[in-house]
């Protein structure tokens, strides 16, 4: 392409082949959500032998380790991606918006648990396991439709319908026991995260 | 009729700005790979249409490479809609 004078109608065709080009955008790859998926499943698997086989409940601090690794990993991740991609698309700045917003949301939600129990001495964990259930399927969900993945979309609509059914359990006061609790929660983490992101790495290989 | 916009009226400089009109921003390396234009001239329009205020261009790092990242401004948008509304009466579309 030169700096060359136009017809008006090559300019029209100019324009028509830019944004053509612009829309063919390699969807990015799924290895953001496979950390998170794994980071998840492997901390949920340990704490749930340690917890088996020591019944201490100190070890439940070791879920911290899940935001801990994980949002260094996604910051680092996301800005060798947005390196190798060279641009940035709206849809790109609202899906990283929208989980910037819900990580923002755990790690004040997470404040406020702890201040209470620290100061108030009232144990309202579980609040953080109803909201993630609920708020990350949204945001999962909403990124499918966004970046039109079908992948992201019914992994966030089936972990949506695991959360819904534990959101019962923790207001109908059924105890959430690891034997059941545990495997649904990894299920949770594997459908939301582990298949939409092997499903998307496959397709970016497949160019 | 009015006139179309002699600095959007060539073909790297509206292809750079119909790109910079679809993301929110683009580095240099992008812009080259999809105008398939030479770096010295993308460099030399790039300058032009950022002298007219018709696009923002951050220089900075990645890692240890120099980075170019280019977004389209308030008036480069007023800019390439105008463009746009007359070349449509041009074409009597």
């Amino acid at each position: 392409m030169e700096d060359k004078k136009l017809t008006e109608k090559e300019s029209l065709e100019v324009i028509t082949s830019m944004i053509a080009r612009t829309k063919a955008r390699y969807l990015g790859s799924g290895n953001i959500l496979l950390m998170w998926g794994y980071l998840a499943v492997f901390s949920s698997i340990l704490v749930w032998i340690l917890l088996a086989a020591t019944r201490q409940n100190v070890w439940n601090w070791l879920w911290f380790a899940i935001p801990v690794i994980g949002m260094p990993l996604t910051s680092i991740m996301a800005r060798r991606e947005k390196r190798t991609d060279g641009v940035v698309t709206y849809s790109d700045k609202i899906t990283s918006h929208l989980w910037s917003i819900f990580g923002v949301s755990e790690i004040v939600l997470t404040l406020i648990c702890l201040g209470f129990s620290l100061i108030g001495g009232i144990k309202c964990w579980t609040a953080m396991i109803v909201y993630t259930i609920i708020a990350a399927p949204f945001a999962e969900i909403a990124q499918g439709l966004i970046v039109k993945e079908k992948s992201l979309t019914w992994g966030g609509i089936v972990g949506l319908a695991i959360g819904m059914v534990l959101v019962c359990c923790v207001t109908g006061k059924i105890p959430l026991l690891a034997n059941w609790f545990m495997p649904l929660f990894i299920l949770f983490w594997v459908v939301m995260m582990i298949v939409p992101g092997h499903i998307i790495n496959h397709k970016a290989k497949k160019g | 009729m009015k006139e179309l916009n002699p600095l959007l009226h060539s073909q790297l400089r509206l292809a750079i700005m119909s790109i910079l009109m679809n993301v929110e921003e683009a580095d240099f390396v992008y812009l080259k790979e999809k105008t398939e234009s030479t770096a010295g001239n993308l460099s030399v329009q790039i300058d032009k249409l950022s002298s007219a205020g018709y696009i923002s261009v951050e220089k900075g790092m990645s890692g240890n490479r120099p980075r170019t990242l280019c977004s389209i401004t308030e008036d480069g948008i007023k800019a390439f809609e105008e463009y746009v509304d007359v070349l449509k009466s041009y074409l009597n579309l």
